[in-house]
Parts: C-alpha cells; sequence; structure tokens
C-alpha cells in the first residue's frame, strides 16, 4: 500500500509552496483543494459578471528565495514589474498626493503639504527598509515553544534574529522594537508633522486588518504590510496574481506532486493522538503519514479534528483566537472612462478618518465613510472596502450587500465622477461571501487578526507556533501560523522544514 | 543668594519626591525639597476647596504603595492608615444593579443571580490574575536594563531579566503575554458574560490612559491596577485617612523627622550645570541653592526640557521627549453634599456607600466615551468611579454631611477649541447628569462643587498635560523605555541629575517606588 507521505489539505498559496518543497524532495505528496480551482486567496477570477479581476489581492510576491529554491520562473511565474506604480492619496481639492516610488518624485510631492516631510522621506524608506529586513528574517525563524523544549536549530534562528536586529544599530533597533507596540498613528507621527503625510502612510497600518490607526500594534502590522508589499503600492503581477499560484501548480505537478481540486476534506482522522490521514466529504478515506492543514486553526482544529480529539486547554484558546474580518471586494467592470489613474489608489484623507472608519468594526456596523484602496487592471476597477464586519449588529450580509456596493462606488465616485457612468458590471465579495467560498473562517483574511496577542510565539495561540499541533503527525502552515499573512509563501516554505523526516 | 550646601535637592514635593528625600535623610544624606505650591503633596493631596469639606483633589484611592516604603519610613507612626474599600457598586440601566462585596460567598451568590456562567469564571479570574499579578509583581522593583548597549551592566542585566522570565511557568509567562498586549475587553470576554460586570472590570484597564477598552495592550494596565496590596490583602483598594493628602504628610512627616527640610512656596525655574555636572538650582524668585545632586520628581518634560538647556542633552533623548505620550484624558468632580446620594437601584444608606460606585453599565459605554474623547470632546455619557470617603473617614466633612469624590472619563486635555469656563461647567454638568441618572436626589443634595479638568491638573500641580501618570503607560513608553530608551534607570545625561518621578519605570499610580529607587541610584552614584 503506498501511503503518501504528506497530504496538504488546501491549494492556498502556503499549501502549494509546501507541497512544492516536499515534492521536490521526492516526497510523495497529495494536496486536495475543496473548490475547483487552486490558489486559494491568491486567484484571478472569472465572474459569472462577464469579466475577470484579482479576486482579494491587487499584488504580492512571494519570498525571493521560494521563486529560486522552486524555480518558478521557470514554471511560469512573470517577472515583476521593473518599476512600481505610485501610491496615490486622494485629497478632496483633487490635488492628490503622490508617492512615486521614486523617492525624488515623492518628496516633490510631499513638499506641497509639509517641506520638512519632504526632507524626512529619504531617511524614512532607509528606515522601511531596516524594518523590512526585520520582518522578513523574523517570518523566515521558526517561533519555538518557550521556554520548554528549545531545541539547538530553533534557538539558533531566535539567536540570529537578535543579532540582526542589534547589529542594525541601537537607535534603529530600538526604533523597531518600539515601533510594533505602537499605534500606526504614533508610529508615523515619529517622522513626520503633516496630518496628510501621516494618513497616508498611516493607512498600510490597517490595511486587512480589523484595526484601527490608533490601536496599539498597528505600528507592527504597518511594518508587516510594508515588508509584504516591498513598499507602499502593491507589486501587481502581470496578468494577474492568480498566475502565483499556477506556477506554483506546475511545479508541484513538475516534481511529481498530486493536486486533486473539488475534494474537500471533511475530516482529519485521528487515532488517540497520532494522525492517520483524512476522510473526504464523498466519503473516500486517504491515509498519510503526515498532514498538513493550510486551511486557518478555527477550521482546521474545531471542524476538521474536532475538541474531542484534543485538549481542553488548547481548544478553549483556539476558540478563543480573534478572526472578526472585515474586509469586502467590490470589482466593477467598466467602459475604461472612470478616470481613476494607475497605482495603489487609496482614501485616508487624516489620521481621523480612519479612526473614524474603524470605530464602525467596534460596534458591528459597516463604516459609512470607509477606508478604500483602489487598484484599476485594464477596464476593471477594484476597490478594497473597510470596515465591513463580519458580524453585523442588526443586519446580515445577505441584506447589506447592495448598500456595501452603494457605499464603495458613491464613496469613490466623489473623486471620480465619471465612474458611476462608466460601469458596465460589478461583483462584490462580503465577509459572509469570503468565508463561504474561500473558507475564510469569519472572512479574515489573516486567518486570525495579527494583533499584537495574536503574533509570533503567540500565534495562533501561545506555545504552539511552531507549527506543530497536539496531534503528532498533524501540522499547521497557512497563514493563521507565525511566518503567515500576506502572499510570501513563509508559512508554507517553513512548515516543510519542520516535517520530521 | 543662599548658598546652603546640600547632598540633595528635590524638585517637586509630590509623593515621590517626598519618598526620594525621606530615603536620602535616613542614610543621612542633607536634603531640601523644593515645592512651588503652599502645601506638599502634588496630586497626592487633599484641600479644603469649600471651608469644613475636605476634597481628596486629584487621587483618591490607593494600593500599590510598596510595603517596604511603608516599613522603612514608619508612616503608621506618622498618621498613614488605610482603610478598605470594602465592595463596588455598579447600578444598571434596568434599575437593577451588580456589586461586589467584601464577603466572598455574598459576592458569588450576586453574580449568581445574573449569571451562574459567570459565578463560576469569576473565582477561577480572580486566581489567574492574582497569579500574573504575583509573578511580574518582581518587575516593579528591577531596574530596566539597557538592551542596546553591550556594557557587562546592561549584559548582566538583561541575563537576570532572561533568568526571572525563565523562573516563570510557560503558562504564566503566556498569560503575562498575552495579557500585556490584548484589550482589556478582549481579555474580559473571555472569561465573562455579564455586561455591567465586564463594563466595571474593563474600567480598571483604562483609568489615566487615552485607550477605550476595546484598544489593544489595556489588559496590561488591569494588570497594574491589580498588583496593589493592603496589609497583605493582595489586590485590595484602600483609602487613606484624610484623603491621598493623608499620604503626602505621613510621608513629609517622616522625611522631616529624619532631617529632611521641605520648603513651599519655592518654584524651581533651572537646574544649574557646571562642567556638565548639576550643582545645585536656580529659583524663579533669583534664589540659588546648590547640592552634590539633584533629583526631578517631576514630569519629563518639565525635567528635560524646562529645567536644563537643550545643549546638554543629546539630540535623539530631546526627540524622545518631544514625542513622549502625556495626554490627560481625566477630570474629576469632587462634590459637598448636604444627604447621601440614594440609589433607586439600591435605595437608604447602606453598605455601598462605603465602597466604589462605578457608573460603567458595559464595555460598550466607556468605549463610546473613549471615542467622543478621540475626536476632541468630552464624554457625553462618561465613566465615573464614585467614592464618598466621609463615610469611612467622618473627619472630611461637618457632621450628617458628605464630601463625594467622583473621577471621570473621559475629558480630553486637547478639546477641541481649548477648556474654558463654560467648557468646564458643561463637563461638571454632564458629570452630575450621568450620577443623576441612577440617584436622582444628587442635585439637591450638592451644596458646593469642583470641577478639575485636565487643563486645571496641569495648572494646579504642573502636570504637563494633565495625565495622571506623568505619560501614559503605554507599551513603548514602559520599563526600559520610560521615560526613554537608555535613559530608563533614573540618571540622566546630565552627571548627578536624576528623575524621580511617576514618568520615571515603574510608572505612575501612588507607589513610591521611582522615587526611592532614584534615592538609592542617587547615592550609589555617591552623593
Amino acid at each position: 500500500m503506498n501511503t503518501y507521505d504528506c497530504i496538504i489539505i488546501g491549494a492556498g498559496h502556503n499549501g502549494l509552496t509546501a507541497a512544492a518543497y516536499l515534492a521536490k524532495q521526492g516526497k510523495k505528496i497529495l494536496v486536495l483543494e475543496r473548490r475547483n480551482i487552486a490558489g486559494g486567496q491568491v486567484v484571478t477570477e472569472s465572474f459569472e459578471e462577464g469579466f475577470q479581476a484579482d479576486s482579494l489581492h491587487a499584488g504580492g510576491s512571494l519570498c525571493s528565495d521560494i521563486v529560486r529554491d522552486l524555480k518558478l520562473t521557470s514554471f511560469g511565474l512573470p517577472a515583476t514589474a521593473a518599476t512600481k506604480l505610485p501610491f496615490v492619496s486622494l485629497q478632496g481639492d483633487s490635488h492628490h498626493l503622490i508617492l512615486d516610488a521614486d523617492p525624488a518624485k515623492a518628496a516633490e510631492s510631499i513638499k506641497r503639504f509639509s517641506a520638512n516631510d519632504a526632507a524626512r522621506w529619504p531617511e524614512f524608506l532607509s528606515f522601511m527598509k531596516q524594518t523590512t529586513r526585520f520582518i522578513r528574517t523574523a517570518n523566515a525563524t521558526i517561533m519555538p515553544r518557550l521556554p520548554v523544549d528549545l531545541n539547538f536549530s530553533e534557538g539558533m534562528g531566535l539567536a540570529k534574529l537578535g543579532l540582526d536586529l542589534r547589529l542594525m544599530g541601537g537607535r534603529d533597533m530600538m526604533r523597531i522594537v518600539r515601533g510594533m507596540p505602537m499605534t500606526a498613528s504614533e508610529f508615523v507621527d515619529e517622522w513626520f508633522e503633516s496630518d496628510i503625510v501621516k494618513a497616508a502612510v498611516a493607512s498600510l497600518g490597517i490595511h486587512g486588518f480589523t484595526l484601527g490607526g490608533m490601536g496599539a500594534g498597528t505600528g507592527f502590522t504597518l511594518m508587516h504590510n510594508w515588508a509584504n508589499r516591498g513598499g507602499l503600492s502593491h507589486a501587481a503581477v502581470p496578468g494577474g496574481v492568480g498566475k502565483i499560484s499556477e506556477a506554483l501548480v506546475n511545479a508541484v505537478k513538475s516534481f511529481g506532486g498530486e493536486i486533486r481540486t473539488n475534494a474537500e476534506v471533511k475530516a482529519i482522522q485521528v487515532e488517540i493522538t497520532t494522525c492517520k490521514g483524512v476522510l473526504l466529504s464523498n466519503g473516500e478515506e486517504i491515509p498519510a503519514k503526515n498532514v498538513i492543514s493550510s486551511a486557518d486553526p478555527k477550521h482546521t482544529f474545531l471542524s476538521l479534528v474536532g475538541p474531542m480529539n484534543l485538549p481542553p486547554e488548547f481548544v478553549w484558546h483556539t476558540q478563543s483566537i480573534k478572526m472578526r474580518g472585515s474586509v469586502a471586494k467590490v470589482h466593477l467592470l467598466t467602459d475604461g472612462k472612470h478616470g481613476i489613474p494607475e497605482g495603489t489608489i487609496v482614501l485616508a484623507p487624516s489620521l481621523k478618518y480612519l479612526e473614524k472608519a474603524y470605530d464602525a468594526a467596534k460596534y458591528h456596523t459597516i463604516s459609512e465613510k470607509p477606508y478604500l484602496e483602489v487598484t484599476t487592471s485594464g477596464n476593471v476597477v477594484s476597490i478594497h472596502f473597510q470596515f465591513a464586519p463580519y458580524a453585523l449588529k442588526s443586519s446580515s450580509w445577505d441584506n447589506e450587500r447592495k448598500h456595501l456596493e452603494d457605499l464603495a462606488i458613491n464613496t469613490l465616485g466623489e473623486h471620480f465622477p465619471n465612474l458611476k457612468s462608466a460601469i458596465k458590471s460589478l461583483k462584490s465579495l462580503t465577509p459572509k461571501d469570503l468565508e463561504e467560498v474561500y473558507g475564510l473562517t469569519e472572512g479574515d483574511l489573516n486567518h486570525g487578526q495579527l494583533m499584537l496577542d495574536q503574533f509570533m510565539f503567540m500565534r495562533p495561540i501561545p506555545g504552539w507556533s511552531n507549527h506543530r499541533t497536539p496531534i503528532d503527525n498533524l501540522y499547521l502552515g497557512g497563514s493563521g501560523v507565525h511566518g503567515g499573512g500576506g502572499i510570501s509563501g513563509a508559512s508554507g516554505r517553513n512548515v516543510a522544514k519542520v516535517i520530521d523526516k | 543668594m543662599t548658598a546652603n550646601k546640600y547632598d540633595a535637592i528635590i524638585i517637586g514635593g509630590g509623593h515621590n519626591g517626598l519618598v526620594a528625600a525621606a530615603y536620602l535623610a535616613r542614610a543621612g544624606k542633607r536634603v531640601v525639597v523644593l515645592e512651588r505650591r503652599h502645601i506638599i503633596g502634588g496630586a497626592t493631596v487633599t484641600e479644603e476647596i469649600i471651608p469644613g469639606f475636605k476634597f481628596t483633589e486629584f487621587s483618591y484611592v490607593v494600593s500599590l504603595l510598596r510595603p517596604e516604603i511603608i516599613r522603612d519610613l514608619k508612616l503608621p507612626q506618622h498618621g498613614l492608615k488605610i482603610l478598605p474599600l470594602p465592595s463596588t457598586f455598579t447600578p444598571m440601566d434596568n434599575g437593577d444593579y451588580i456589586a461586589a462585596w467584601d464577603d466572598h460567598d455574598m459576592t458569588r451568590r450576586e453574580i449568581y443571580r445574573h449569571s451562574p456562567k459567570d459565578a463560576e469564571a469569576s473565582d477561577e479570574y480572580s486566581r489567574a490574575m492574582a497569579r500574573l499579578a504575583k509573578a511580574i509583581k518582581p518587575i516593579l522593583s528591577i531596574l530596566p536594563p539597557d538592551p542596546t548597549s553591550f556594557h557587562p551592566k546592561d549584559l548582566f542585566g538583561l541575563l537576570k531579566l532572561g533568568r526571572f522570565a525563565a523562573s516563570i511557568s510557560e503558562k504564566d509567562l503566556y498569560g503575562l503575554a498575552k495579557i500585556m498586549t490584548q484589550s482589556a475587553a478582549d481579555m474580559l470576554e473571555e472569561w465573562f458574560e455579564t455586561e455591567p460586570l465586564l463594563g466595571t472590570k474593563s474600567a480598571s484597564g483604562i483609568i489615566g490612559t487615552f485607550l477605550g477598552p476595546r484598544s489593544p495592550s489595556t489588559a496590561y494596565v488591569l494588570l497594574h491596577h491589580y498588583m496593589g496590596e493592603i496589609d497583605g490583602a493582595f489586590r485590595a483598594w484602600g483609602f487613606a485617612k484624610g484623603g491621598t493628602g493623608g499620604i503626602a504628610e505621613a510621608i513629609g512627616s517622616s522625611a522631616r523627622s529624619l532631617g529632611a527640610e521641605i520648603r513651599c512656596n519655592s518654584s524651581v525655574k533651572q537646574v544649574i550645570i557646571k562642567n556638565g555636572r548639576a550643582v545645585g538650582v536656580a529659583l524663579e524668585n533669583g534664589d540659588e541653592i546648590r547640592a552634590k545632586a539633584v533629583l526631578s520628581s517631576v514630569d519629563p518634560i518639565l525635567t528635560f526640557l524646562k529645567f536644563v538647556e537643550s545643549k546638554y542633552l543629546p539630540a535623539d533623548l530631546i526627540h524622545s521627549i518631544k514625542k513622549y505620550r502625556t495626554r490627560g484624558s481625566s477630570g474629576k468632580v469632587n462634590l459637598a453634599l448636604g444627604e447621601l446620594p440614594n440609589f433607586t437601584a439600591l435605595p437608604g444608606e447602606g453598605p455601598l456607600h462605603r465602597g466604589a460606585i462605578s457608573i460603567s453599565p458595559s464595555i460598550d459605554y466607556i468605549e463610546r466615551a473613549y471615542d467622543d474623547a478621540k475626536y476632541g470632546r468630552f464624554a457625553k455619557e462618561p465613566f465615573v468611579d464614585i467614592i464618598i470617603p466621609s463615610v469611612i473617614d467622618p473627619d472630611m466633612a461637618p457632621p450628617g454631611k458628605h464630601v463625594m469624590s467622583c473621577f471621570v472619563q473621559y475629558a480630553p486635555y486637547d478639546i477641541e477649541g481649548g477648556w474654558d469656563d463654560a467648557k468646564r461647567e458643561a463637563f461638571g454638568e454632564t458629570v452630575i447628569s450621568a450620577i443623576e441618572r441612577y440617584a436622582p436626589n444628587i442635585r439637591r443634595a450638592i451644596i458646593g462643587k469642583q470641577v478639575i479638568t485636565p487643563k486645571d491638573i496641569e495648572s494646579i500641580t504642573n502636570i504637563t498635560g494633565g495625565n495622571i501618570f506623568h505619560g501614559e503607560l503605554l507599551l513603548h513608553q514602559l520599563f526600559f523605555m520610560r521615560p526613554a530608551t537608555k535613559w530608563a534607570s533614573f540618571r540622566t545625561p546630565v552627571d548627578g541629575y536624576y528623575i524621580a518621578g511617576s514618568g520615571a519605570h515603574p510608572g505612575g499610580g501612588i507607589m513610591g517606588a521611582p522615587g526611592k529607587m532614584a534615592a538609592e541610584i542617587a547615592m550609589k552614584d555617591g552623593i
């Protein structure tokens, strides 16, 4: 009986990355995907409304070592554009703040708001290069289960991270250490004086999260998002982000791995404390020596494994993981005459505006004056909307879809008067859609909010940040573990390393 | 020109300054405390604002005063008497209430009638919090090491810290990590479900901060307030006889008896520096006083930016202090009453009047109050923490009459348009209305009132920004980062000049720890 060495649940980018690494090592692996397409969140889909768009993410790139190790360019991964498009912060008087990738051009635009801020811009960019290095190193470090069971390589990883940080120099080290628990507002306040410049940069601290710019820990999320994007604006992928997943799929197959779509896993089979394999929804049982779940921790442990197979305290902590997604997407097919410039466009006119948008989420209502981030691709306009909380106080998403679409379009339309008349069709994704279609519990793109109390050695829960689980041979490898969050593939790469031979 | 030579000058006669003076005097040093106001105490002061009625003007309860300080300075012999607050009473909008009483079983039954689940959770929660508070308590007395320095002293400090962390169980270590980063709301909602219970408990997480109960990291402030003890009883809050001013008087009396000199109406203008060393201070009236060392117990902004010329300080430190968050978010309404407030939820004079009364019907109520402050307004429906000192200490008011101390959040220092008399009056009104909702007789009971805004806190006590902790208890302003990185162990770039108040580790509250530790550091440096 030729059992699989490893089954990977979920053909998202982390699952595929793990699969590719393992297949390349000669392991017999099988990836099981619930949907009829692979890619998870990293997909470019054709909607029945008659157009195609980057469904959930406007851009991104895998870690460079992953691209190298898996030879992804040979499998069709497009090279990212040489120059990045600008980051544009919309202003009421149409004199937008344009933060071009070229520091000199950006400084010119900043000067109109504050000469001091323009002067500090290059130094700020240098500092963010350091924070990016730190975040990437931290995400490549397996977070051990402190302070017990600290094995040598985990200890070395941590020591290296600490040393890396220290070698940046006392000043930058402290800026980073202090910067993490700070609010995004405080973080930008250390550098800039103009509220407009501050809000534009601070918006990266709340993008994708149910956090306010005045909430502690958004300093960290700001650094996190900057590291994942490689700057302020999205690194769009020629042909759509789905190309990343396509390349990964090709790599997995080429290395001898199997991928099955329309194969929903119903349960992870556990015998006492050992994982034996999986059970599909169609009744098929597939044994395996190891199983990696790249689904979110709540779904993995509470649905697939089941509380009865897990220690009670572990179950309690898992139930306490805060998901509470608040992102919605509205994609518009237009006749091309929308008037929106190229680049990453944000509606973040002031720190108070961003905070007020977040307040709505606290009370489980939709932001009437939302934070938006907009990208365009040909005739398609993609709007990222916050805050659209998963759990609404006095309504449900079935009843609020139209309201969401109107809010997104009208708000954006205030800055682009030609937009409304240019729309030919649209496709919206509410947090409920994110849960039902993409398998994200409570619509959380991060598989668990990336808050201070749910990051590093506390992610997904304290003591279980090294991809292992209370079940032998069962591993967690998605965005919900340390290293995850964003399209870096770090979690997938890391879990492949952790699996005991 | 006065040419008296002292060993140490203490700027500020608040509780930390007085503690520093007492410890130095106890070691035989010649000390003088220079207090700007006509009375000592700082924000730990009781004043008879309305004749016959003594207001515990700013601070009102105590719990964190270090037991070793009480012992070392023999404070009980100098009049310190702390009486425990036996209860917390939270009235609800539906006419009911929830309370925590002195008696454990009574409290359990009380919670049980609201929620059996919460009654179960309550005991385990208390145990878990007590354990975490005990685990982290030693931090209060540890000198924060400088992680950016490779100096053996600091590396050793880091090692000691590591060993301390290793001595905590894994479970508690994670518990601490969680509590330092979670919001008070998230943490509490994992345990409880009764709204007014959640509201009241979450309030401890936001006292003195410019954050709401749903803001990340407020669970830490909750723990900070849990670390107190009275007579060894962990976590008990108490009222000092004579108000918190009684504490300052006791420390002042002890300091004097040990030989320290205390001068009031002595406002310091600047620290005199010669060859990079502090050699004394110059007063506003022109007098100069010489000493071997100067300890500043006032806030970091005054300590660094007012008393010292910028040329003596590194640019990084100046930048850090300018960015140091010290936004006041609280106010006080002190009332002279002709009768006790009568709460419709539990009418008549009773045990509830001996404890704290909390206007905190739910977490969202407090969160909305915070939202108002974020946008530059005082809370339309404020959180109010009330005690009636005269019930516990009848000397505070004439017979049959009472004083009521109301701590209020939120009232932002940076209110839109700035604070003026009209806004102060409106703010006071809002507080009285909030109380009136639960005790309708309050209005006719009021004989006189004192409304204190954060601006008033600043103008009376001179605390920059009116923040009661001399700087918010934010994660990036704690421990080795308080008040600034590299300057978190009481020394400053100027030799012989120290910071000794709440703006230093371990932070605010009536602890006395910063004063004591600064005095010890100064003595270690050989003054």
